[in-house]
C-alpha cells in the first residue's frame, strides 16, 4: 500500500476489511469539467471539446429539447433526490483523449483504481482486448491483432465516430431514438464515451470483448453511449463491468446501449454493475434482432442506490430469438428496479426471461417487464420466470410483469415465486460443518447459479465474491 | 375533456332528488362530501397506471343523466325465470335505481335482507356502523361517484352464529339509458354463514346506460361468505363495479365474478385480509365477444399474518374483443406466513382480439409463500387434433376445449345452479346449437 498515491481517507483505509476495498477514491485531476447542471451551453461545450461533426451537435441539441419536453417518468423507483443542478454532465480526464495500445500508458492512478477493484493486471493482459473507460473517455484499448485482421472494430464511441463516420451515422440512434424515454433523451444530449463495436459478416469472435467502466469524480454523470453492430452471421460476446468508488453525495449514470443483430447473427451482452451505493443508475439497453438472429442479455445489478434498467429485444425478423437473464441484489437502502422487455413483431420469434433477485436488510428489488406480441407475429413464444429470495423480515420484493398479446397463435407464459432462505437447508449445511453465514452464502450462490454459469469464469468468480461480500454480516 | 363538462349538473341534480327522500343527516353529509370529492378528482387517463389499458371513452359519462326510476315496473321474463330456477330464500329486484320486487321468506332468525333505504329506517345504527367502511369516496373518481349517487341499495346482515342455508340475491336491471349507481352492503357477523348472489342483467333497451356498482363486504371473526357477481347486461351498458371486502380473523370469503355482458365492463375485486387465519378464494371468469372490452382488477392485500388467498381468473376472447387482467398481491411488513397465489389464463380465439395480463407482487415480509402465473395462448392444436380424430368436427372440438378451459373455474364453484347457468351462457356465446334458445 505504501507506493499508492495518498488520498484523503488514506489513514482510515489502513486495516480496513476486505469489503472496504471498494470504498475508495483518488485525487481528482481533470483536464476539463463542465459546469454543474444541464443546459444548452453545457451540451454545446461537450460537442466543441470533442470536435464533433455538425450533425452530432444538432442531434444533441434536439435531444435536449426532447428531454425538456418529456419530463421525468412518473412510475418506478423514487428519483426525487436526484438533482440535475448538482451534477457535472461532462468531465474529461487529464490524459490525452483517445485510445492507447499499451498498458504502461495508462495513468498510474487509473491502474491503481483497477487494482483496488481486484482485477489482477495479469488477468487483464490475458483477457482479450480490454477496453477500459475511465470517467467519460476511453483511455485504454487493446485489441488482439487477429481480430483487426478479421475487420472487427472495437473502439470507444468518440473514436468510432471519428474513424468510421459513415458506419457510425448509419446505425447511431436507430435502436434507441431520443424520443424513446426521458433518460435516453438526456443521454443523447450529453453522451460521452462508451464502446463502438462492429463485427463483420460471418466473423466469429471466440474470446469476449470487454470494457470496464469507472466513475471517479464526485457528481459526474456518466453517459456512455455504446453502439454494437453484428453483421449477418457474426457471433460474439461483449462484456461490460461497472464499478464506481464511493463518494458522499449522489451521482448519476445514464447510459444508452444500442445493439443491431443482423440476419443470423448471435450476440451476447453481459454486464455486472457494482456502482457504489449512491449512484442513480438509469440505463436504456436495447437490441434490434433481425431474422434468424439471436440476442442474449445478461444483466447483473449489485451496486447503485437506485437502478432502473430493462434490457429489451425488438424481434423484428422471422425466427428472431431474444433472451434476458437478470440478477439483482438489493441491500440496505438499495432499490433494484430491473427487468426486461420482449417485443415480438415477427413470426416464429421466441424469447425467454429469467429473473432472480435477492433482497437483504432494508433492500427492495423489483422485476418490471413487458412481453408484447403484435398481431401477425404468428407462433411467437415467450416464457418468463421470476424468482425472488427474501433474506430478512424487512426486505421487500415486487413483480410487475406486463403481458400484451394481440396474436392468436402466440403462446406466452409467466411465473413468479417468492421464497425465503430455507431453514432446513441451512440446518443441513451447518450440520455438515459450515458456519451459518457460509451456509447462507452457499444457498444464495446456488440460487444464482443458473445465471452465474452463463458468465465467463472471471466474471462468475467476481460475481460470487461480490455476493459473499454482500452477505457478510447477514447473521445477526 | 368532453367528459368533464357534462358532469356538475348531473351530480347536483341527482343528489337533490336522492336526499329529498328523508335520509338521515349523516348520510346526506356523506353524499355531499363524496360529490365534492368526485368533482375535485380528475378523471383517470391512460397515463394513470391502473387505467393504462382501459378504453376510457367506452366508460364515458358525457351526456348522461341520472336515471329517475324505471319506465315500467315489469320484472321481465328473463329475471322471472332466473328467480324461479334459483332456490333463493330472498330476492330483491332493482330497476332504474328503484326496488321493484322484494321477496324474502328467511327461515333463520334475525337475518336482515332489505333495500338500503328501508334498512336506514329500521336498523339505523347497524347501517351507519358499516356503510362506507369498505368502499368510500377516497378510493377514486368512480368510488366517489357511487358514494354520492347510489340509490336503492341492498343490505344484508347475518347475526352471530347464524347459518343461512339457502342463498339470498339481488337482480339489477334497467329499461332506459342514463347513469345509475347501486350499492350492496353485506355484513356477516361472528361465525355466521351466508351465500349471496348479485346479478346484473337486462333485455336490450333504448339509450346508453352507465351503471356503477359498489359492493361492501364485512366479514367478522370466523364468518363465511360465498359471493357471486354475475354481469350479463345487454350490449348498450357500460358497467363499472367495485367489489371490496374486509376479512377479520379466521373468516373465509369465496368470491366469483363473472363478466359476460355489457359493451365495456370493469370489475375491481379487492380484499384486505385483516385477521390471522383469514382465507379468500378468488375466482373470476370472463368471455368477451363481438368487440367487448373487459377489465379485471384485483388486489389481494395481506395486512395480517397467517392468512391465505388463492386467485384464479380465466377467460376467453373472440371477435376483436379486448381484455385486461391486472392483479396484485400486496404483503405488508409483518404479514408473515402468508400464502398467496394468483393465476390468470387467457384463451385467444381469434387474431383481432387482444389480451393484456399484468400479474403483480409487492412483498414486504420474508416468511411467505407467494407465486403467480399467467398464460395466454390459442386452443392447443394437439388437443383439437385428438378430439377431431375421435370424430368431432373442428367447431365442436373448439366448443369442447373452450368449455373445458373455463370449467376449471366453474368446477371450483360450490353453487351448482350458478355454474350450470354460466356454462350455458358461455356455450351460447360460442354458438353451440340449441343453447341460446333454451336460455
Amino acid at each position: 500500500m505504501a507506493d499508492l498515491p495518498q488520498h484523503p481517507d488514506a489513514e482510515k483505509l489502513q486495516g480496513m476489511e476486505h469489503e472496504k476495498q471498494y470504498d475508495f477514491r483518488l485525487p481528482e485531476n481533470y483536464f476539463y469539467k463542465s459546469e454543474k447542471g444541464l443546459d444548452r451551453r453545457v451540451v454545446e461545450r461537450i460537442s466543441y471539446y470533442k470536435g464533433e461533426p455538425e450533425w452530432m451537435l444538432k442531434f444533441r441539441l434536439n435531444a435536449l429539447e426532447i428531454a425538456e419536453k418529456k419530463g421525468r417518468p412518473k412510475w418506478g423507483a423514487d428519483l426525487t433526490k436526484l438533482n440535475f443542478d448538482d451534477i457535472y454532465f461532462y468531465v474529461r480526464p487529464q490524459e490525452r483523449q483517445g485510445t492507447t495500445d499499451s498498458w504502461d500508458d495508462i495513468p498510474e492512478e487509473v491502474r491503481e483504481t483497477y487494482r483496488r477493484l481486484g482485477i489482477p493486471e495479469a488477468e487483464q493482459r490475458v483477457l482479450a482486448g480490454v477496453g477500459a473507460q475511465f470517467e467519460s473517455e476511453m483511455v485504454y484499448h487493446n485489441l488482439k491483432e487477429e481480430w483487426e485482421k478479421k475487420g472487427v472494430i472495437f473502439l470507444d464511441s468518440d473514436t468510432g465516430l471519428k474513424e468510421h463516420p459513415e458506419l457510425f451515422k448509419e446505425y447511431f440512434s436507430t435502436v434507441v431514438p431520443p424520443e424513446d424515454n426521458y433518460f435516453a433523451a438526456v443521454n443523447s444530449a450529453v453522451w460521452s464515451g462508451g464502446s463502438f463495436v462492429y463485427v463483420p459478416e460471418g466473423v466469429e469472435v471466440d474470446v469476449p470483448l470487454q470494457a470496464y467502466f469507472l466513475l471517479n469524480a464526485e457528481n459526474i454523470g456518466q453517459f456512455e453511449r455504446t453502439l454494437i453492430i453484428g453483421a449477418p452471421g457474426s457471433r460474439f460476446h461483449y462484456i461490460e463491468g461497472c464499478t464506481a468508488p464511493t463518494y458522499n453525495s449522489d451521482s448519476f449514470h445514464s447510459g444508452v446501449i444500442e445493439i443491431v443483430c443482423q440476419e443470423g447473427s448471435n450476440v451476447r451482452y453481459s454486464t455486472i454493475q457494482n456502482w457504489s451505493h449512491n449512484v442513480y443508475n438509469l440505463v436504456t439497453q436495447r437490441a434490434l434482432v433481425q431474422a434468424g438472429a439471436s440476442m442474449g442479455w445478461l444483466d447483473g445489478n449489485l451496486g447503485s442506490k437506485v437502478t432502473m434498467k430493462y434490457p429489451s429485444c425488438y424481434l423484428v425478423g422471422a425466427g428472431a430469438h431474444g433472451e434476458v437473464m437478470s440478477i439483482a441484489f438489493a441491500g440496505d437502502g438499495q432499490h433494484q428496479d430491473a427487468g426486461a422487455k420482449m417485443i415480438h413483431a415477427a413470426p416464429d420469434s421466441s424469447s425467454s426471461i429469467v429473473s432472480k433477485s435477492i433482497s437483504k436488510g432494508y433492500g427492495r428489488s423489483s422485476y418490471r417487464g413487458l412481453v408484447q406480441i403484435y398481431d401477425g407475429a404468428t407462433r411467437a413464444r415467450s416464457n418468463v420466470e421470476c424468482d425472488a429470495l427474501l433474506l430478512d423480515e424487512t426486505s421487500k420484493t415486487d413483480t410487475y410483469p406486463y403481458i400484451q398479446i394481440e396474436e392468436k397463435t402466440a403462446q406466452v407464459g409467466h411465473e413468479a415465486r417468492v421464497s425465503k432462505l430455507n431453514d432446513e437447508q441451512i440446518f443441513y449445511l451447518m450440520s455438515r460443518g459450515l458456519a451459518e453465514d457460509e451456509a447462507m452464502a452457499l444457498i444464495v450462490r446456488g440460487f444464482l447459479e443458473p445465471v452465474a454459469k452463463e458468465l465467463p469464469l472471471e466474471y462468475a468468480v467476481e460475481l460470487n465474491r461480490l455476493i459473499e461480500l454482500e452477505m457478510e454480516g447477514s447473521v445477526g | 375533456m368532453v367528459l368533464e363538462t357534462a358532469l356538475p349538473a348531473l351530480g347536483a341534480g341527482a343528489l337533490r332528488a336522492l336526499t329529498s327522500q328523508g335520509e338521515p343527516d349523516w348520510l346526506v353529509a356523506r353524499r355531499h362530501a363524496a360529490l365534492r370529492t368526485f368533482e375535485s378528482t380528475p378523471f383517470p387517463t391512460n397515463r394513470d397506471e391502473e387505467w393504462r389499458y382501459t378504453q376510457l371513452e367506452r366508460f364515458s359519462l358525457a351526456g348522461l343523466e341520472s336515471v329517475a326510476g324505471p319506465l315500467t315496473d315489469d320484472i321481465g321474463e328473463g329475471i322471472r325465470r332466473r328467480i324461479a330456477d334459483s332456490d333463493a330464500e330472498g330476492v330483491l329486484v332493482h330497476k332504474g335505481g328503484e326496488v321493484i320486487l322484494s321477496e324474502a321468506a328467511i327461515a333463520e332468525e334475525g337475518v336482515i335482507f332489505t333495500d338500503l333505504c328501508s334498512a336506514l329506517r329500521e336498523h339505523p345504527d347497524l347501517v351507519r356502523e358499516h356503510l362506507y367502511r369498505v368502499v368510500d369516496a377516497s378510493q377514486g373518481k368512480y368510488a366517489a361517484l357511487n358514494s354520492a349517487l347510489w340509490s336503492g341499495g341492498t343490505f344484508v346482515y347475518v347475526p352471530r352464529n347464524v347459518e343461512v342455508a339457502l342463498p339470498l340475491g339481488a337482480f339489477t336491471t334497467a329499461d332506459r339509458g342514463g347513469l345509475s349507481a347501486g350499492r350492496t352492503l353485506v355484513v356477516v357477523d361472528v361465525n355466521a354463514k351466508l351465500t349471496y348472489l348479485d346479478e346484473y342483467t337486462s333485455e336490450p333497451f333504448d339509450g346508453r346506460l352507465f351503471h356503477s356498482a359498489a359492493t361492501e363486504i364485512v366479514l367478522m371473526d370466523g364468518a363465511k361468505l360465498r359471493y357471486v357477481s354475475l354481469q350479463n347486461w345487454s350490449r348498450n351498458v357500460a358497467h363499472m363495479s367495485m367489489i371490496r371486502a374486509h376479512l377479520a380473523r379466521d373468516s373465509r370469503l369465496e368470491s366469483l365474478s363473472v363478466s359476460l355482458g355489457a359493451d365495456a365492463a370493469r370489475t375491481e375485486v379487492e380484499c384486505r385480509l385483516e385477521g390471522p387465519g383469514a382465507e379468500w378464494e378468488v375466482l373470476g371468469l370472463y368471455f368477451a365477444d363481438r368487440g367487448q372490452h373487459f377489465n379485471q382488477y384485483t388486489l389481494q392485500h395481506h395486512a395480517a399474518d397467517h392468512a391465505r388467498s388463492d386467485l384464479l381468473f380465466k377467460g376467453a376472447l373472440q371477435d376483436a374483443s379486448t381484455e385486461v387482467f391486472s392483479g396484485i398481491i400486496v404483503v405488508d411488513e409483518g404479514a408473515q406466513r402468508t400464502d398467496a397465489y394468483q393465476t390468470n389464463r387467457n384463451l385467444l380465439l381469434d387474431d383481432r382480439s387482444e389480451a393484456v395480463s399484468i400479474p403483480q407482487l409487492e412483498i414486504g415480509a420474508n416468511d411467505v409463500r407467494c407465486s403467480h402465473g399467467s398464460t395466454t395462448g390459442p386452443v392447443q392444436e394437439d388437443q383439437r387434433f385428438y378430439l377431431m380424430s375421435r370424430g368431432l368436427s373442428a367447431e365442436v372440438a373448439e366448443h369442447v376445449l373452450v368449455t373445458g378451459f373455463l370449467h376449471e373455474v366453474m368446477g371450483r364453484v360450490t353453487l351448482p345452479k350458478v355454474a350450470e347457468y354460466v356454462e350455458q351462457m358461455v356455450q351460447a356465446k360460442l354458438g353451440v346449437p340449441g343453447v341460446r334458445e333454451r336460455l
